[in-house]
């Protein structure tokens, strides 16, 4: 510990720490623009410069560590001067007129610094050139007139997310943000995360669809959690009136730090489909309006009689809340005691690990922060760029500080370029792990390159680098049983990672929904579809069940070929919780507020069992712990 | 192979051309890109593409290195190049002349490459013979005391040599 | 190692290219052949020969005689007569002149010009650069062989701190003590970095050097190594140095050969690697933290500070970063011991300085004096006064960032603490002499244009200030500036150097200051009168 005085504050702070995180542990506020406190220091926008007793000039505390009995002051006239002068200059520099801005009027750290300083005027006459705005981007804006190159989004490109799309041009008076060899933002190899907008203190990377539709001071912010894939990502769901105006990261969230995708950040904003606000029960052969009491007694009285093995086959989707999916499972295994009761994913992605979990009979899966830190990544048959891109982010940042990756997958995959990529020209997945784990033992691979089709070379470098690394991770995707074996074999003691389906897949799995869906003279079919969209195959499938009922929140060909449908809200609309892929359980809260008739997912059943006069707990907790996990539970 | 082709060509040649001599380890990247500038004048995108995946360093950190060294330059420039020094000890013996001589001559301003090609002219902060100002070179070739008269007769050498 | 009987230098400085010297070389060198002497005699170039009225020149040792202008045509009768049959040619001999820098001290060693003294230059231009045997012939290797075998690291640094040798990067820092700091940290692995991006406009002292005596930065490097416990050695040199870099490669190639650089270097358990590091054109790589993300293969920012490189450097390790003509002063220390260097130079700056010398006086060129000797000295003594028909209005002392001396000051003796006293900068030791033609507001808005455009972009101050310090000398040098631009230069100036994030941005309002408190008057006349009183600004009214 180091003791430093701020202001005449005495205090005690651990060494290395910095004087502005010394000063705000003390409760004293400096303003900074460059600094963020997810990215490291940087030093260049100069605001944040105070006195230090001794020192020749004056200091950037955001870089400037603490040192044994420092005295240091922020709040002299010298150093109020200083920040005024620091503003001239930025204002000095490109276009500020804030009245036409986004950002205006609370949402902007350089306004609100001025005002903050008491900067009445601009002293030194600006004389900026104007830039052409960049709108190529479909979910951004990038205005290098607001412009004051603190480069926090060209950190956060490269230190958070590993993408490095943004960069420097030139130096000096003609420094300038481009993205990758300075090609328009649309046409870039930016990822659409937004984790740039996030940062930027300034107008100069605007969200094109909360653009104008409300600053900070005029939002509710709601904690949340992404449905979009299995990472489970902490979110703020911010609304207006009671309309979405832009998700933004949580930078407390425990699984992602901070992070998004493009999936999160934008997309699930999208309502493609028209909404059904209302239940609708079929009446010569329409759908017609109908009340909760009218459509529920429907679905009793045909489902009520069909208890037992081929009565009813039910089938909820795993982005709905674990609260919703207990209640599913409980009135049609519990309940009905149907042998049909499953998930949309009929457990693809989790049925194998789990099975080898019961096995064991421990968790055997590591956890997403082990990838932070992993020096090397095996990414085996996985998409963790498409979906579950965020996980791809803890690596990629990596990659260049010297995190070896490894690509084993038949198909493209786009992580290839990044690492080494191992394609298989023949062989089945057993036939890869054989090879692979051989390469691992250093035993001869003349074989398993006939096998593979994968150069002995090539196989033995990777079996090198397994065998050399410190803190190996596996991501695994489509494994199946005896191959998931092999892979955790190979692992040894690899952290082993598998990437699930959607947000409750793995609560799905807990709660045994994870069969093979078919019908099987059932009389009745029960979708609990939620906000999700079904497949072709489901649609085809359930064509002429003599009696489908479904809760959606959306319209779909399968609601069109159903007999009843209950109306339930969507992720943003209702409370509930997700156990994502490595077993974290999460609370997403209700951010929009939706009319009565439109019912939670979980409220929808539990409706459903009084009707059908059965008892269902709502200690879902106690569920999830009845089979063993395929990673350890937390949260 | 059309000419387009043959430039693709050219240019993957002179990237592996750099690589083989200096490797890929990153503390290389300003010897390689120089290798590449001196080989073809410039560093085209196709070249940054090349390095970027021999490397394994993303495009944008190698156009960010590339656009902040003088000597290095990303865009086309002319058959030849005058770098001319307007640093202070050259300008007070009389650079500013000789300058707008060179400006005069050419038709062209600080920056511009002419239409035909044929040169690019641009200044430079110091060459480093500053005991021999006003001073400027043309390619590899160093012109030192120089007046303002000698400008034409100078720029004639070039006439004919590509 | 072979010996010859004659060396002859052709000189290479770009006014010698230019009328012709590789031609003359490779005729040279073909004649020899001819001639069948091609076993005792060797045939060199020399930079930089401090006089450019006769070149290309010939220079022919033992006998120290300077041929110029000589053409490829004579160089057969120059060959026959003196390296065959041993006659000087006289028709071919450069004027009778009064010569300055390398030259004039050539032909003086015993001593006319009573303040050189040659220390770090002591064998540039007599020696063959790319010999290592010639080195070795002048006592090359011999002070690392000491420091080696008959000292201990602890004594090599005491040595240094004995002799006062402070940094001739421009800072002044104590040498002993910055090899101090990095021998104490506890690190297995260390940087030596020799500093040669002389990119200061107007310095040119580190390429003469690098291109005359290349292997005493080896053997410099070698020492430096030792001392702190490195054992890895980086010259960075600036990109558009190509000869030095030739010659450096080239030395660390032979030292290799013969085994004084590598492992177990004379026969101890001292290993030491080096290797050249070229830059690609910024001035601010010539900043120590700078340098060494460019080194790494970034762009050339400077870090923040501290850490400091001594102990936070390259690749993150411990690094000692010396400039090219501080190293050169530690190999005749070692040799000679820190007493003798002592009685060279000021108490508190012992040693010498080069001096390159630029601007409207007769000669041009580079000297190395004691430190100490006075700006007025050095324009009447040894460049011969003003150019005819100009007097002195004002120098710019170690580059753009230096300061501007008035005539006031021309009495002032340069050393680190005399010049601190007066808030004069002593730089790279760049010496810009101006005459009354130049404009103080003209002057101010080229060094402000070269700031500008060579600061790195990080830190608002720099970038940010300079730009618009420019556009507002801009602006008076057109007539349409007002007194207020005046405060807010002073202004700019202050917070440059208050808030930048290095050097650069640090000292690059110096020559702003000055300007404003020694020729204030001078800029006002601009803005008050609308006129230029050097009759060089444009004044055309118009914005630019």
């Amino acid at each position: 510990m180091t003791t430093v005085t701020i202001d005449g504050k005495q205090i005690e702070v651990p060494e290395g720490t910095t004087v502005l995180r010394a000063a705000q542990m003390a409760g004293i506020s400096i303003p900074t623009l460059c600094d963020h406190p997810e990215l490291t220091p940087y030093g260049g926008c100069r605001l944040c410069l105070v006195e230090v007793e001794g020192a020749r000039t004056m200091q950037p505390s955001c870089t400037l560590p603490v040192s044994p009995n420092m005295v240091v002051h922020t709040d002299t006239q010298k150093v109020r001067d200083a920040r005024k002068f620091v503003l001239t200059l930025i204002f000095s520099e490109r276009n500020h007129f804030c009245m036409y801005c986004q950002v205006s009027g609370g949402d902007c750290e350089l306004q609100n610094a001025a005002y903050r300083e008491g900067m009445t005027h601009w002293p030194l006459q600006p004389n900026w050139q104007p830039f052409a705005v960049d709108a190529s981007h479909p979910y951004f804006v990038l205005d290098n007139n607001r412009c004051i190159l603190c480069r926090r989004c060209v950190r956060a490109c490269s230190e958070l997310v590993g993408n490095h799309t943004l960069g420097f041009e030139e130096r000096g008076a003609r420094s300038f943000l481009v993205a990758d060899l300075g090609v328009p933002m649309g046409e870039s190899t930016c990822v659409a995360c937004g984790t740039c907008l996030q940062v930027c203190p300034t107008g100069a990377l605007i969200d094109r669809q909360s653009a104008y539709r409300g600053k900070e001071t005029q939002v509710e912010t709601t904690a949340s959690v992404c449905a979009g894939c299995s990472v489970g990502c902490a979110m703020n769901v911010l609304t207006r009136d009671n309309h979405l105006v832009r998700i933004e990261s949580n930078w407390e969230g425990p699984v992602n730090g901070g992070l998004l995708c493009e999936i999160g950040r934008f997309a699930q904003q999208m309502e493609e489909h028209e909404r059904i606000s209302t239940p609708l029960v079929r009446k010569n052969g329409s759908l017609k309006a109908a009340t909760w009491q009218e459509a529920l007694d429907v679905i009793a009285s045909r489902v009520r009689p069909l208890s037992g093995a081929n009565g009813v086959a039910a089938l909820a989707s795993t982005r709905l809340p674990v609260e919703a999916l207990s209640a599913f499972k409980q009135i049609f295994a519990d309940g009905l005691e149907s042998d049909m009761v499953t998930s949309l994913e009929e457990g693809a992605s989790t049925a194998a690990a789990f099975k080898l979990a019961n096995e064991m009979g421990r968790p055997f899966e590591g956890k997403l922060g082990d990838l932070a830190n992993a020096d090397l990544v095996l990414v085996f048959d996985a998409d963790v760029t498409k979906l579950h891109e965020v996980a791809s982010f803890f690596f990629k940042r990596n990659l260049q500080a010297g995190t070896n990756l490894v690509v084993v997958d038949r198909n493209e995959n786009e992580l290839d370029r990044l690492g080494i990529p191992v394609k298989a020209l023949r062989g089945s997945q057993a036939e890869m792990l054989e090879a692979l784990t051989a390469a691992k033992s250093g035993q001869p691979l003349d074989i398993h390159e006939v096998k593979t089709g994968v150069p002995a070379g090539k196989l033995a470098l990777v079996g090198e680098l397994l065998r050399d690394a410190q803190n190996p991770v596996i991501v695994y995707g489509n494994v199946d049983g005896a191959d998931l074996k092999s892979l955790l074999a190979l692992a040894g003691t690899a952290k082993v990672l598998g990437v699930k389906g959607a947000a409750n897949s793995f609560a799905g799995a807990l709660l045994g929904l994870e069969k093979p869906f078919q019908l099987n003279g059932h009389q009745a079919v029960f979708v609990a579809l939620g906000d999700d969209e079904p497949s072709q195959r489901l649609v085809k499938k359930l064509t002429g069940a003599p009696f489908l009922a479904v809760q959606a929140s959306y319209a779909s060909q399968l609601t069109a070929q159903a007999d009843v449908v209950l109306p339930v809200q969507n992720w943003a609309e209702q409370d509930g919780h997700y156990v994502n892929l490595d077993g974290h359980i999460q609370a997403a809260h209700k951010a929009i507020t939706v009319p009565e008739d439109v019912r939670s997912n979980a409220a929808a059943l539990e409706d459903l069992a009084a009707c059908l006069g059965i008892t269902i707990s709502g200690n879902w907790r106690e569920q999830l712990c009845q089979r063993v996990s395929a990673a350890a539970l937390e949260g | 192979m059309d000419v387009e082709m043959l430039e693709g060509q050219k240019v993957i040649e002179a990237v592996q051309r750099a690589v083989d001599h200096h490797g890929v380890k990153r503390e290389e990247l300003i010897p390689i890109l120089s290798d590449v500038n001196r080989a073809l004048g410039y560093i085209p995108r196709a070249a940054f593409e090349e390095l970027s995946r021999l490397m394994k360093v993303p495009t944008s950190q190698l156009f960010s290195v590339a656009s902040f060294y003088q000597m290095l330059s990303t865009r086309p420039v002319g058959q030849h190049v005058i770098r001319f020094c307007e640093s202070a000890p050259c300008h007070v013996v009389g650079g500013r002349q000789v300058w707008q001589a060179v400006q005069d001559a050419l038709n062209l301003r600080d920056g511009e490459t002419s239409q035909d090609g044929k040169w690019t002219l641009t200044t430079v902060s110091c060459l480093g013979i500053c005991g021999v100002g006003p001073v400027m070179m043309i390619d590899d070739d160093v012109y030192g005391n120089l007046k303002p008269s000698q400008i034409p007769e100078i720029l004639a050498r070039y006439a004919d040599r590509s | 190692m072979k010996a010859y009987r004659s060396m002859v230098l052709v000189s290479n400085d770009p006014g010698s290219i230019q009328a012709g010297a590789q031609d003359v070389l490779t005729t040279l060198q073909q004649e020899i052949k001819a001639f069948g002497l091609e076993d005792e005699i060797s045939v060199s170039t020399v930079s930089d020969v401090g006089r450019h009225d006769a070149v290309p020149m010939v220079v022919v040792y033992p006998e120290a005689v300077i041929y110029g202008p000589v053409t490829k045509q004579d160089v057969h009768y120059l060959v026959e007569e003196h390296l065959y049959k041993g006659r000087i040619a006289s028709a071919l001999q450069a004027p009778a002149r009064e010569l300055s820098g390398r030259i004039a001290w050539l032909q003086n060693r015993k001593g006319t010009l009573p303040a050189e003294q040659r220390i770090v230059l002591e064998r540039a231009g007599l020696i063959d650069p790319d010999s290592l045997d010639d080195y070795l012939l002048h006592d090359g290797f011999v002070a690392l062989g000491k420091a080696l075998t008959e000292m201990t690291p602890a004594d090599v640094i005491a040595e240094l701190e004995k002799s006062g040798l402070r940094g001739r990067g421009g800072a002044g820092f104590p040498t002993g003590t910055k090899w101090k700091f990095v021998s104490r940290t506890n690190s297995p692995k260390k940087y030596v970095v020799c500093n040669a991006d002389e990119s200061e406009p107007g310095t040119f002292k580190d390429r003469l050097i690098l291109e005359g005596d290349p292997f005493s930065i080896v053997e410099a490097m070698a020492i430096a190594a030792y001392a702190v416990g490195a054992d890895e050695g980086i010259i960075y040199v600036r990109g558009e140095y190509t000869l030095a870099q030739e010659r450096l490669k080239s030395a660390i190639q032979q030292a290799r050969n013969y085994g004084l650089l590598g492992d177990h270097l004379f026969g101890t358990d001292f290993s030491f690697n080096m290797s050249v590091h070229a830059g690609a054109g910024a001035y601010i790589c010539g900043e120590e933290t700078a340098l060494i993300e460019s080194i790494e293969g970034k762009r050339g920012e400077p870090r923040a500070r501290p850490p400091y490189p001594t102990t936070h450097g390259l690749w993150g390790k411990p690094t000692l970063v010396n400039n090219v003509e501080t190293l050169a002063n530690v190999p005749p220390i070692l040799r000679h011991g820190a007493a003798w260097y002592r009685k060279f130079g000021t108490p508190s700056s012992p040693g010498t300085k080069v001096y390159t010398i630029m601007g409207n006086v007769n000669l041009t060129g580079l000297i190395e004096v004691p430190m100490g000797i006075t700006l007025r000295e050095v324009v009447s003594i040894y460049a011969k006064g003003m150019k005819p028909g100009s007097t002195f209005k004002l120098a710019q002392t170690g580059g753009s960032s230096g300061s501007i001396i008035p005539a006031s000051l021309q009495d002032t003796p340069m050393d680190f603490d005399s010049f601190a006293k007066t808030g004069v900068s002593l730089g790279s030791g760049a010496l810009l002499i101006c005459d009354e033609e130049t404009c103080v507001v003209d002057l101010a808005k080229v060094l402000l244009n070269f700031f500008r455009k060579e600061s790195c972009g990080k830190c608002n101050p720099c970038r940010i200030g300079n730009q618009r310090a420019y556009e507002i000398l801009t602006n008076i040098s057109e007539g349409i500036g007002s007194l207020k631009d005046l405060d807010d230069l002073n202004m700019l100036s202050e917070y440059l150097y208050q808030l930048s994030n290095c050097g650069l941005g640090q000292t690059a309002g110096t020559p702003l200051r000055d300007t404003l408190q020694y020729f204030r008057a001078e800029v006002e006349a601009h803005i008050r009168l609308k006129v230029c009183p050097a009759g060089v600004c444009p004044m055309s009214g118009k914005k630019h």
